[in-house]
């Protein structure tokens, strides 16, 4: 997982998004991130017409008119990219994203940022089974250090074995920048389908960290509704770490809950131990945990 | 002056009552704990036997049909580990307050084949139970047999519990001791030191991650299994944050191989001011204070010394 800000030239990474938001925060940083960076920015759409992507710019500050005006920033349909020819053929798409880049460093641009919607795949054209393939070939492209790609997933749309197998063709996954950050502690925000906020963490919460974790957890507390945490990536948590995830349960309005997903064994055990299983409000969620 | 009180004439009181019944006869045992069983049935107790085999063979023989109202453990299968046995009842009584005006336990502990170490802190334990269970509707009957135990243990028993039992009926132990003044004999002695050339040791500070890649990795070298690294890297921590947030600040972690338990003393120059460490189950609700006593859960056996020098906690943690 690679915060969007930390994606640069040379990285082909996927983000794979459940709601809108998540899409919307991701897009929006990686597009206004090229930008600012002296890159030339193309974005390929499912459907015609790009108002959305552009007023989340336009609503993040971006000058998108300038930029469309100079032709840094540039907006085509999957019928005009991934599609154009009325079938999809790799070679033909790397051949086309070879020459964007070469164009792009020719205008003078620092590189070329290109990031695409890919639903289309699902829509039964020919030649859409080769995605795989275009999806593992092209991260070559990238590699050589003058572009950057970001391939778009509807976790929603693609069945979970074909996405599992689409996200597997890139080196890396993308996820919104984080909304905490220390030393040794990230929290992340992200989104369930049902567009629930998860707060993902990861790395270690200890005496250094609890301030940060306290301050993520009674936020996400106050804004209201459920808390869903993923501890898939924590790699450390103590005592007084899992007394916050009791007291903002404890926080939350009645109704809430906060619903705590990947809790290692050992840390269910003791959050047991300590009787904050009785917490109203703290739900551990059954599903297969990490040793 | 200790007076004898006529169990029947006993006005229940609300919060614990905590006797201890020296035996030195199958008798003995049997005149105190058949009447302490039929009572508590009859009144609607819950009851619990802890013992040994024999004891229990001893009781269901007596006790009869009424047997089958009253649960039985052995000894061996409860009394793992202080802090760990301690939860087990708490637990067992929060179970059963709810249905019953009092829950009433025969509790032997174990003391054969127990270590120096392990003795002094079973000792404590039943120190403890008073300031554990001070308000809660138990009724606490912990027999020691005088034919098998050493004098030293027999005695600790009459200062550690408030009321002696003999037969029916019972009388205040003169020599009883508050839990927060308990001291035992060996409490002012230093730690015993590891065997030499057998220790590693490192020091920390406030960089409890740093502190934390060292443990893991001597853990590793010590042929520490994946789950007791999990349980000695969380328990250390909460020993060594205490040093960092209100002990000395930084301190030293020495750790060594004693047989089958891997032994790890944390110390720092800060005092430890809470009364019995760990001991007192903890509200989940209180803003601190949860650290030691999920350590004495995690651990087999914690030693704690804190007086001039600093604080030492050794931790015992079996290797697999």
């Amino acid at each position: 997982m690679r915060q969007i800000k930390d994606v640069k030239l040379g990285d082909h990474v996927c983000l794979a998004f459940a709601h809108e938001a998540e899409q919307r925060a991701v897009v929006t940083a990686f597009l206004a991130g090229g930008l600012e960076s002296r890159e030339r920015v193309l974005y390929f759409s499912d459907a015609p017409g790009s108002d959305r992507v552009r007023s989340w710019l336009e609503e993040a500050g971006v000058d998108v008119a300038s930029a469309g005006a100079a032709r840094r920033l540039e907006f085509r349909t999957a019928q005009e990219s991934y599609l154009s020819g009325g079938r999809f053929d790799p070679d033909t798409m790397i051949e086309i994203l070879r020459r964007e880049v070469d164009a792009s460093l020719a205008a003078g641009w620092a590189g070329l940022r290109v990031s695409g919607e890919m639903s289309w795949a699902l829509a039964g054209q020919p030649g859409t089974d080769q995605l795989e393939d275009f999806e593992r070939r092209v991260t070559g492209v990238y590699a050589v250090g003058r572009a950057v790609g970001l391939c778009q997933y509807d976790a929603r749309l693609f069945p979970a074995e074909r996405l599992t197998g689409l996200t597997d063709c890139h080196p890396e996954q993308a996820q919104m920048n984080a909304l905490f950050e220390t030393g040794t502690l990230s929290i992340t925000p992200t989104f369930d389908a049902d567009g629930a906020r998860v707060l993902r963490v990861a790395g270690t919460v200890d005496h250094s960290t609890t301030p940060t974790w306290s301050a993520a957890l009674q936020q996400a507390a106050r804004a209201g509704g459920d808390v869903r945490v993923d501890m898939a990536e924590l790699e450390f948590i103590d005592v007084a770490g899992i007394r916050e995830l009791a007291s903002a349960a404890s926080a939350l309005t009645e109704g809430s809950s906060l619903r705590i997903r990947h809790l290692a064994p050992r840390l269910r055990q003791i959050i047991t131990l300590v009787g904050w299983d009785a917490v109203p409000g703290l739900v551990i969620e059954q599903e297969a945990v990490r040793a | 002056m200790s007076t004898t009180i006529n169990p029947d004439a006993r006005t229940p009181s609300a919060g614990l009552i905590h006797h201890a019944l020296i035996y030195g006869s199958d008798q003995e045992f049997l005149a105190a704990t058949i009447p302490f069983c039929l009572d508590g049935l009859a009144a609607g107790d819950r009851v619990l036997a802890v013992t040994t085999p024999a004891n229990i063979d001893l009781l269901t023989g007596a006790l009869d049909t009424a047997a089958a109202e009253v649960d039985f453990v052995e000894a061996g299968n409860w009394y793992h580990a202080p802090g760990r046995t301690l939860a087990a009842y708490g637990h067992y009584v929060d179970d059963h307050k709810r249905r019953h005006p009092r829950v009433r336990v025969i509790g032997e502990p174990l003391w054969h084949g127990r270590t120096p170490a392990q003795q002094a802190e079973w000792t404590r334990y039943e120190s403890v139970i008073n300031a554990a269970f001070a308000t809660s509707p138990a009724w606490i009957v912990c027999p020691y047999d005088e034919r098998a135990l050493p004098e030293q243990i027999v005695s600790d028993a009459r200062r550690t519990h408030p009321d002696l039992m003999s037969g029916p009926a019972w009388q205040a132990s003169p020599a009883y001791t508050d839990p927060v003044a308990f001291t035992y004999a060996t409490d002012h002695l230093p730690l015993s030191p590891a065997p030499a050339g057998t220790a590693t040791d490192f020091g920390f500070d406030a960089d409890l991650h740093r502190m934390r890649q060292r443990l893991a990795s001597l853990a590793a070298g010590l042929g520490l299994g994946a789950d007791q690294t999990d349980r000695l890297m969380l328990a250390v921590n909460e020993v060594a944050t205490n040093a960092v947030e209100h002990g000395g600040g930084h301190g030293r972690i020495r750790m060594w191989i004693d047989g089958d338990v891997l032994v790890c003393d944390v110390t720092d120059p800060g005092h430890l001011d809470t009364p019995i460490p760990g001991y007192l189950p903890p509200d989940p609700a209180a803003p601190r204070g949860h650290g030691l006593w999920v350590v004495r859960q995690l651990c087999e056996l914690l030693e704690i010394r804190t007086g001039r020098p600093g604080t030492q906690i050794r931790l015992h943690l079996a290797r697999i």
